[in-house]
């Protein structure tokens, strides 16, 4: 427990619980902030070694949905001298009360505030809620640089996708963890608990985590520029820091039993079911996607792990609905073994299947009647581009060849919508390619009407549009960000194109996705600007109505900092990036060549046929797949 | 088919459950308790599971109820609770199951206790005093007036450690159910009393013919 400072906040658990008894009163959905859901873990406190507190920079709602809680809640929390709590994000008028009432952001188990823990653990899972993670250590009346910070404070830690580039928030956090947290959090905990018990200072505990596999100390690292803005170098200043820090992966899934008693929330979450993760990584290698590239290499979980833990979870919850998650289930090489044993029990268990993220290409028959047995809903499909040419360019193999195949096959079986999701200001991009998703879905509204069956029905297609930002560690990362009247003219004309009542176009443009390509790609400069866009009050960046983005251009401005110098400018495929001391696995020159291939439209095989050297495998320490087997 | 009805409390931070939230809580909970509980055919098949007079928002209770069906012939209603009583989240805590012996159409009063603090006295005596209190009543089609009085002509209450409390009685029926926070929200709003030290607590429930629903 901290003692050499002055909390500006202080209340211990007891008196934050009464104190929401006049909150509570004031809020809606109070339920958010109450805690006591079947699942959540309580122990007692004055036994515990370690507490931490695991925060999500968004609402209850969102951060309930997100799977790398789970696991980590439940793996943390099976250490019985651990306790592993939760917290996050108060909506706008809870954040007014609590303010109010001088109440500190606490944790929803014991209702402690967080500045009482020993480790804080924040989730980067996108860019626009680096404010609300400001908001959040402000609200427990926690110092926001981790320089103002001494032992006596958390240790504040950061975890998930965005880690793979968070230069932006490196002043803030103690601790970066790049990649899989199953290991390196409960190596970080049990550090902490050493560290405690030998009573080191913040200095010789940051010392003792650098060594761990995945763990970033920011502040073990000087960046210096060149005059023109761009990086230099990236340097370690001290002897415990190595010179990159490599990602820290399960090299085998089977090894972590999958969460089996999710918190089951009360009020709805965004996903609110339960999901078992079937594989991680992807095969695919889409040159636009981060997450295809930064979560290699592929490994798949075995048919029977995956279907024993879902029916605990299932269990365990209470849950009626099922879904298996990963970033390309249909991918998994004994994805209809899996299926089989699914269904062994599923039926007889009142739980109904679902596949989120079925792909075009390997679509069967026997695939669509194993998980429509119990609900048949939309198909979307993910084409991404309008044109093969496109297509090509960001190798997504799709063909329309596999379009309409799969749409004839689930026609027949009764679908009548199909969603068709599509990116725009993609690198090479034309006006031919913009009018190519009009006609795709064209092609499909006709594909319905050629069919001879159910006409009185009619088909509803749905073209989703989404704005291309470039991320880092991707073979897109080197180009510049289409600007918003660029995408503004391609949406007109693509609205132009579409001549028929079947189809809908959603699309989305906002400064949001600017935002979100200047930090993606951002340094560490960019800390203040993120400091002073929350001081002029800035936080739910995500939710539109709370996004002012004047209120951001302002906060350049006043830092001296171009935001387009970071997401409108080509980077050189030799460049320093701001990442480049941090190593996913994918290799710089794998990434160049790709971007290569790429302007030169030519695809590239997926990882289970062909590998093609992205360096990956060096994380397992041998080759991804055995190839003289056959795979595919 | 047999017809369960489950008893529970709905207290402390449970009292924040909505009634959509409920359904889904209990749907879940009993799924866990693994009970032989009926599901409904067709497409979608769920647990059937109907609930009577819910509670408003923030108020707590001691007699929440729900039905269940089941095809079992004669539950043991003991193993029954054995198997529910685990499976229930924090706040709500099981009474009770048995076979439900009244139709829940049948349900038309309950009885609330309703604790406020104790500088609420002077606020209780001037409503006693009060000839009429004209307050407004949301339904469906609109709002309605309605006196207060008719339905609740005087309370007497005791005051004990910092706290005023006192039972009333009201109609819970199809045709007319009165929201005791009708009775608090006036309070509050005539006489300053702070809305988080007003509690209210649902006590028991009753059938057209007076007796105890059951
Ligand atoms: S090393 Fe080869 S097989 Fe493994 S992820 Fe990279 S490209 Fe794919």
């Amino acid at each position: 427990m901290p003692t050499n400072r002055e909390d500006p906040r202080t209340m211990n658990a007891a008196e934050v619980q009464q104190a929401l008894k006049q909150v509570l009163m004031e809020v809606q959905k109070p339920a958010r902030y109450t805690g006591g859901e079947f699942n959540s873990v309580i122990k007692d406190a004055d036994k515990m070694d370690v507490r931490f507190a695991f925060c999500f920079p968004d609402t209850y709602e969102i951060g309930m949905s997100f799977l790398g809680e789970k696991i980590l809640y439940e793996l943390l929390n099976r250490h019985e001298n651990w306790w592993c709590e939760r917290a996050f994000m108060p909506w706008t008028d809870m954040k007014a009360q609590m303010e109010a009432h001088n109440v500190p952001l606490y944790t929803l188990e014991s209702k402690t505030p967080l500045s009482q823990f020993d480790i804080i653990g924040f989730t980067l899972e996108y860019e626009l809620c680096y404010t609300n993670i400001l908001a959040m250590l402000r609200l427990s009346g926690i110092p926001l640089r981790a320089e103002d910070r001494d032992e006596s404070w958390p240790l504040i830690i950061a975890g998930g996708p965005c880690v793979c580039n968070a230069e932006p928030m490196a002043d803030f956090f103690d601790v970066m963890q790049l990649g899989e947290g199953e290991q390196m959090l409960q190596d970080i905990c049990a550090a902490v608990e050493e560290g405690k018990k030998q009573g080191l200072n913040k200095q010789q505990l940051l010392e003792k985590l650098a060594g761990i596999p995945g763990v970033y100390i920011p502040s073990f690292y000087d960046v210096t520029y060149l005059p023109d803005g761009r990086i230099d170098s990236v340097r370690p200043n001290n002897p415990h820091a190595p010179e990159k820090i490599t990602k820290a992966i399960v090299k085998d899934l089977d090894t972590f039993v999958p969460p089996e008693n999710f918190i089951v929330p009360m009020i709805g979450a965004v996903q609110d079911r339960a999901c078992v993760e079937v594989l991680r990584g992807c095969v695919r290698g889409c040159r636009f996607c981060q997450a295809g590239q930064i979560y290699r290499p592929f490994r798949e979980r075995s048919p029977k792990l995956i279907s024993d833990s879902a029916r605990a979870l299932c269990r365990n919850t209470g849950y009626d609905e099922l879904s298996l998650t990963s970033l390309s289930t249909s991918d998994h090489s004994q994805l209809e073994e899996v299926l089989d044993r699914l269904n062994a029990w599923a039926e007889a268990d009142h739980v109904s299947l679902s596949l989120p993220s079925l792909r075009v290409d390997n679509f069967s028959q026997s695939l669509v009647e194993k998980t429509t047995k119990v609900r048949k809903s939309g198909l979307t499909f993910a084409a991404e581009a309008g044109t093969q040419r496109l297509r090509d360019v960001i190798n997504k193999n799709v063909t329309w060849e596999q379009i309409e195949r799969t749409c004839t096959i689930a026609f027949r079986e009764g679908y009548t919508s199909v969603k068709l999701y599509f990116m725009m200001g993609l690198p090479t991009e034309t006006l031919e390619d913009i009018k190519g998703i009009a006609d795709t879905a064209q092609k499909v509204v006709d594909l319905y009407y050629s069919l001879d069956h159910a006409k009185g029905k009619g088909v509803q297609v749905t073209i989703s549009v989404a704005c291309f930002v470039p991320k880092p560690d991707t073979p897109f990362q080197f180009c510049a960000q289409d600007r918003r009247e660029t995408l503004r003219e391609k949406q007109k004309y693509l609205l132009s194109c579409v001549h028929s009542r079947k189809i809908k176009v959603n699309y989305h443009d906002s400064a949001t996705s600017v935002l979100e390509g200047v930090f993606a790609k951002g340094d560490r400069r960019l800390g203040r600007v993120i400091e002073m866009a929350f001081e002029n009050g800035a936080f739910f960046d995500t939710w539109e109505e709370y996004f002012d983005y004047d209120r951001w251009l302002a906060a350049f401005q006043a830092c001296g900092i171009d935001p387009d110098f970071y997401n409108y400018r080509e980077i050189a495929l030799d460049e320093v990036t701001p990442w480049a001391h941090l190593d996913v696995g994918v290799s710089q020159a794998f990434l160049a060549r790709e971007y290569q291939k790429a302007l030169r439209a030519e695809t590239t095989q997926p990882c289970n046929r062909q590998c093609s050297g992205c360096g990956a495998n060096k994380l397992l320490g041998g080759p991804c797949f055995e190839y003289s087997k056959d795979l595919v | 088919m047999n017809t369960v009805r489950i008893w529970f409390e709905k207290r402390g931070e449970a009292a924040y459950i909505s009634l959509l939230d409920l359904q889904r809580v209990m749907h879940r909970a009993l799924k866990r308790s693994g009970l032989p509980v009926w599901y409904t055919k067709g497409f979608n098949p769920h647990i059937y599971l109907a609930f009577s007079c819910p509670l408003a928002l923030g108020q707590e209770s001691l007699c929440e109820s729900c039905e269940v069906k089941t095809e079992e012939e004669s539950p043991n209603y003991d193993a029954w609770a054995e198997a529910l009583r685990p499976a229930l989240p924090e706040g709500l805590r099981l009474v009770s199951i048995g076979p439900a012996v009244m139709k829940m159409g049948r349900i038309q009063a309950a009885d609330y206790t309703i604790t406020l603090p104790a500088d609420a006295a002077q606020a209780l005596d001037a409503y006693n005093a009060q000839q009429s209190v004209l307050v407004e009543k949301k339904t469906k089609s609109g709002k309605k007036q309605l006196d207060l009085k008719q339905y609740i002509p005087s309370v007497s209450y005791t005051v004990k450690e910092n706290q005023a409390s006192f039972a009333i009685r009201l109609p819970a029926g199809d045709a007319l159910n009165l929201n005791p926070a009708l009775l608090v929200g006036y309070l509050q709003e005539q006489y300053g009393l702070p809305a988080w030290q007003c509690h209210i607590l649902r006590t028991r429930i009753y059938a057209e013919d007076g007796r105890e629903f059951r």
